[in-house]
């Protein structure tokens, strides 16, 4: 099917939701039923695949997070003074490849669970990705002319350009989002959006005709005073049944303004899917032995991530009952906007974040879907190199991890930017450390796993065409860390 | 054309239902000249200027005028939140967390003659932006309140000095790090936190982007096709900045006693600064309740800790009054922060970026380039000569053909309600309170994605210029406050309006301990057994006589459907809790036009 042929045929499933969308219409809880009455009929589980973006809100500080252990320690250290970690408390990491400079590295002490899936080959560190709307080095920066992403350095900015990853162009729209335009078409279930967000809105989501689904760690709430768990309202005589058809008759009228039609829309969808969602995470109640990973790592209550990841894994065993095929969800962790207090708040940070990834896939491995679901992480930049007293200002490029069993693991990819404090070749001047892999392959190579076609690519990424030439540290469309699906 | 032929159909048919009921009624509206004229002006006028009409303020408005209505308000003396907070720390019987600061809130504004500066305000601090969501914040409600009841103070006064007061509160201070942010010293490899210099520019004052007098942008290539933007600062300009908002530490700090090149130079006064005695609680202390001051400010040491050094990018603009735009070596703290403040309040955007962010807070999302034009020429000159009063800037936004005429509004005018703004009004349209007077809802995030200066960042809870995907995006609508209306919070908000109505009443004894806020059912209860006459009365409270005739009908049918028969004796009240539910959760509502 060529784009604008799939772009039809979606429109059209479109309009077919919208018709069962209207009121009374109880498309997604027969589908449910049948699915669950005859769970061979679909054949979804050797083709399941799902992305988790773990968004770190703020901008992490990753030159504390994955510190070099070898020589270069000494230039670490008498850069970030204070800041620094000691070297002696760095988790040594061994790859069996990269970075493509050379040297070795260690995380951050509160990472030890990550340490642990990095050696067994489920994680994999790309190093100084950030958003560019062509390559460039310091000399280019310096230079006018050179074309620059807008507003660099600024959060709402660059999450942004993280999101969509547009440097090149204003969008609305992210590539989680285009991804859906295409995918959403192969799921059975149309009424469930391919995107769960447990983190509220998001640009990356957001595709031109797909709007992701919010859900919280908690779960999906349903509208109770309309509630008749009963199609079409109930029956005659039900005690909620006038109330709830008054209420969709308001909600279905015509209506004048465009506010008044999508605000309607949001709300039919919300019921319907709300009651969907709702059935099938009865089926799988987070007291499941198979979730027990999650409270052996927090036996004492789990942080916000976690409680996000738990509820992703419930949605993912879910995904028969949902007749999902393609899923993509959008968890965070906040805070890591640390211009003060750095050293108390970010290893908390840091040990959240390792304590609750590791939890996730080995509730992943017992489901025998770890390599079925990659996680990666995005943050609106790096921070400063240098230091403001007590913390980090905003930077541009910064490394992430990607996790699963899908990842080329225990490697990193690419090249660790100097981390010296006077003179440093890939400092853009206030200790911004210029990228050398642009976002949009990052978010290429994770969709080229999750199933895009070469041939979609640059419809989903325009700019990508631009990353090549010596000044990345690896060129082109594919960085390489995960694995060719079988 | 043919749309605005319909719409203007619409409102001739809708007006017929408010001219038979002011027949029914018999009470003629007496008006001002300048209006309102009719009870439905006045409660849409009452919906974007206070937290929701009632009955008796229609009224008062209509004998009233606008204008007699505005020099009230204008000189109406502030509902203040610190005393509330501070007479509860005094008192000790309770503790004293940002559950009793949202509390006093809720109180002024559902309950405060200021209504109109209650509400700039509130709109102020989703532009100004600090939040209990910061670790230094969190655990301190006198601090954000004494920075609201700042907001209020200066509601009607002029920007430059809300901009100053607002810049050394030691609450903004915290929030985005210029408190003890200090100037660069090469051998620490220290240099200015540049959070605050980037946010006053691009939340607060001017935007990234070079703007027209009427909030357009400027055009940095009449050439190339389409708009290419020309943006307002760039780094040297943030650099500038962050060197400027440099030395600054608490008002309560022991001051330097040598000079910084002296071995007994007392630094450790700056870095354990205290904000006040060990034995007060500190959500009494004078530090967090007073501008902050340069450290060493009047002492022969100078202001030890302010980058004097250096030449400051600040803003260039045509006009400026700095040559270039830069401020010269030299000064101290307090002279190069009056310079930088003055530089950001003359840059010709501030007039049309605040007004269209304070437009979309109280009238709609989309003005009109001619609305904000107008709006910012207020902000340029009140009359009078003078630029930056907000007063004379609230006035214009209110009483704009644009927003006081929906017949020449664009088809798409009016917004989609603040969560909590929804909440308001029913309690204030059916005189809600507690059977002690007190108001228990202190965590409202939780069911409307929204708590006064409890957004999740500095971009408060929705950005200016979010656009919902599909059809609104597609017609190049903004639409902020859609960005929080996700399915989760559609159900919860949708749940909890049925709360307040359907169990949150006066005289339910199934409320028991618990003693919300209850809404008064009674009046119109007395109402019930005349269906239109209810609906009429909702349809002015809620929807400025708006409502569609299917709407209309939709309500009447279902509420007289309601019966003894098939309700048991308390039909009549829940012929008034159906309509308010459905009408409160309804699309047609929900937008304000």
């Amino acid at each position: 099917m060529s784009r604008s042929n799939r772009r039809e045929f979606l429109q059209r499933s479109l309009c077919a939701l919208a018709g069962s969308a209207a009121f009374g219409s109880m498309f997604g809880k027969l589908a449910l039923a049948q699915s669950a009455a005859n769970p061979g009929r679909m054949l979804l589980g050797s083709d399941y695949r799902a992305l988790v973006c773990i968004y770190l809100f703020g901008g992490n500080d990753c030159y504390n997070t994955i510190v070099p252990r070898d020589g270069a320690y000494a230039e670490y250290a008498q850069t970030r003074t204070n800041l620094a970690v000691p070297q002696s408390d760095l988790l040594p990491l061994t790859a069996l490849s990269g970075p493509d400079n050379g040297g070795l590295f260690g995380l951050h002490p509160e990472m030890a669970a990550i340490q642990q899936m990095f050696h067994e080959g489920r994680a994999a560190i790309v190093a100084n990705v950030g958003p560019l709307v062509r390559p460039v080095n310091k000399a280019l920066y310096n230079q006018p002319g050179t074309l620059l992403p807008a507003q660099l350095y600024s959060h709402s900015d660059q999450t942004v350009l993280w999101q969509t990853p547009r440097a090149d162009a204003t969008t609305r729209t992210g590539w989680g989002g285009r991804l859906a335009d295409i995918f959403s078409a192969s799921n059975v279930n149309q009424v469930l959006s391919m995107n769960v967000s447990l983190q509220g809105d998001n640009v990356f989501q957001a595709g031109e005709d797909v709007a992701p689904y919010f859900m919280s760690a908690e779960g999906v709430e349903e509208i109770d005073l309309i509630r008749t768990d009963l199609p079409n309202c109930g029956p005659n005589g039900h005690w909620n049944r006038r109330r709830c058809l008054s209420f969709h008759a308001l909600l279905n009228q015509s209506h004048q303004h465009p506010f008044e039609r999508a605000f309607a829309e949001k709300t039919r969808r919300t019921i319907e899917t709300s009651a969907e969602v709702t059935a099938a995470l009865a089926l799988h109640p987070e007291s499941d032995a198979v979730f027990q990973p999650f409270r052996d790592a927090f036996p004492d209550g789990m942080p916000h991530l976690a409680r996000q990841l738990l509820m992703i894994a419930r949605m993912i065993r879910a995904r028969f009952d949902l007749q999902m095929s393609r899923q993509l969800f959008f968890a965070g962790l906040g805070g890591f906007d640390t211009h003060d207090r750095q050293l108390d708040d970010h290893p908390q940070l840091l040990a959240t974040l390792s304590r609750s990834v590791k939890a996730f896939y080995d509730v992943l491995e017992a489901m025998a879907l770890s390599d079925s679901v990659t996680t990666f992480t995005g943050s609106e930049f790096g921070r400063t190199l240098t230091n403001n007293g007590d913390g980090t200002d905003h930077g541009w490029g910064g490394h992430h991890f990607v996790f699963g069993g899908g990842v080329n693991g225990q490697r990193i990819f690419g090249r660790m930017p100097s981390l010296a404090l006077n003179d440093n070749p890939d400092d853009a001047g206030w200790g911004q450390i210029i990228p050398t892999l642009a976002v949009d392959q990052y978010a290429a190579t994770l969709a080229s796993w999750y199933g895009l076609a070469d041939a979609d690519r640059d419809d989903i990424f325009p700019n990508l065409v631009h990353m090549n030439g010596p000044i990345l540290s690896i060129e082109g469309p594919d960085l390489g860390f995960m694995q060719t699906p079988g | 054309m043919r749309i605005k032929l319909l719409i203007a159909l619409g409102l001739l048919v809708s007006m017929l239902p408010a001219a038979a009921s002011r027949h029914i009624f018999g009470s003629g509206f007496d008006h001002a000249p300048e209006g309102p004229y009719s009870k439905a002006e006045a409660a849409r006028f009452l919906t974007q200027a206070s937290f929701g009409p009632t009955l008796d303020e229609i009224d008062r408005l209509g004998r009233m005028g606008y204008h007699a209505w505005f020099a009230e308000q204008f000189a109406a003396p502030l509902s203040r939140q610190l005393p509330f907070l501070d007479q509860l720390l005094v008192e000790g019987v309770e503790g004293v967390w940002q559950d009793k600061r949202q509390e006093i809130w809720w109180r002024n504004v559902l309950h405060g003659n200021d209504q109109l500066r209650q509400r700039v305000a509130f709109a102020l601090s989703q532009i100004l932006v600090i939040s209990d969501q910061n670790g230094a914040l969190e655990g301190n409600p006198t601090a954000i309140a004494h920075f609201y009841d700042l907001l209020g103070e200066h509601a009607f006064g002029n920007y430059r000095e809300l901009l100053e007061d607002v810049t050394l509160h030691p609450t903004m201070g915290h929030y985005l790090s210029m408190f003890k942010n200090r100037k660069p010293d090469e051998a620490l490899n220290i240099r200015p936190d540049e959070n605050y210099a980037r946010e006053i520019m691009q939340l607060f004052s001017v935007g990234l982007w070079r703007l027209n007098p009427d909030g357009t942008r400027i055009d940095g290539d009449p050439v190339a096709p389409g708009v290419q933007p020309v943006p307002t600062y760039n780094q040297q300009t943030i650099s500038g900045f962050a060197h400027v908002f440099t030395g600054w530490n608490y008002s309560t700090c022991t001051p330097p006693a040598a000079p910084e090149s002296s071995g007994s130079f007392n630094w450790w006064h700056w870095v354990w600064c205290p904000s006040g005695p060990p034995n007060v609680d500190w959500r009494l202390h004078a530090g967090w309740r007073t501008p902050m001051l340069p450290w060493g400010e009047g002492t022969p040491y100078g202001d030890i800790y302010h980058a004097s050094a250096g030449d400051k990018q600040l803003l260039d603009y045509p006009g400026v009054a700095l040559p270039g735009g830069v401020l010269a070596a030299g000064g101290g703290a307090r002279t190069n922060l009056a310079a930088a403040l003055d530089n950001i309040f003359h840059h010709p955007n501030v007039g049309p970026f605040l007004g269209r962010l304070l437009i979309q807070r109280l009238t709609t999302s989309n003005p009109s380039p001619a609305y904000v034009g107008r709006v910012a020429a207020a902000f340029h000159d009140n009359g009078n000569g003078i630029r930056g009063d907000l007063g004379a800037t609230v006035r214009a936004i209110l009483m704009d053909p644009e927003a006081r005429n929906p017949a020449i509004a664009p088809d798409h005018a009016g917004k989609l309600r603040e969560p909590l703004l929804r909440i308001t009004q029913l309690w204030r349209a059916l005189d809600a309170r507690s059977i002690d007077g007190r108001i228990r809802e202190g965590w409202p995030e939780w069911y409307a994605a929204q708590a006064v200066q409890r957004s999740p960042s500095v971009f408060n809870f929705y950005l200016p210029d979010y656009r919902l995907p599909g059809e609104v995006a597609q017609l190049g609508l903004y639409s902020p406050e859609f960005q929080i209306t996700t399915d989760t919070y559609i159900t919860r908000l949708t749940n909890s309006l049925g709360g307040k109505i359907h169990w949150a009443w006066w005289g339910n004894p199934g409320v028991g301990d618990w003693d919300p806020v209850q809404v008064d059912l009674n009046r119109d209860i007395a109402l019930a057994e005349h269906p239109h006459r209810l609906i009429e009365r909702y349809n002015l409270l809620f929807m400025a006589r708006a409502m569609s005739p299917a709407m209309y009908d939709t309500l009447v049918a279902h509420v007289s459907g309601i019966t003894q028969n098939n309700s048991g004796s308390a039909w009549r009240r829940y012929r008034v809790q159906d309509a308010l539910w459905l009408i409160l959760t309804s699309p047609e509502y929900v937008v304000e036009k």
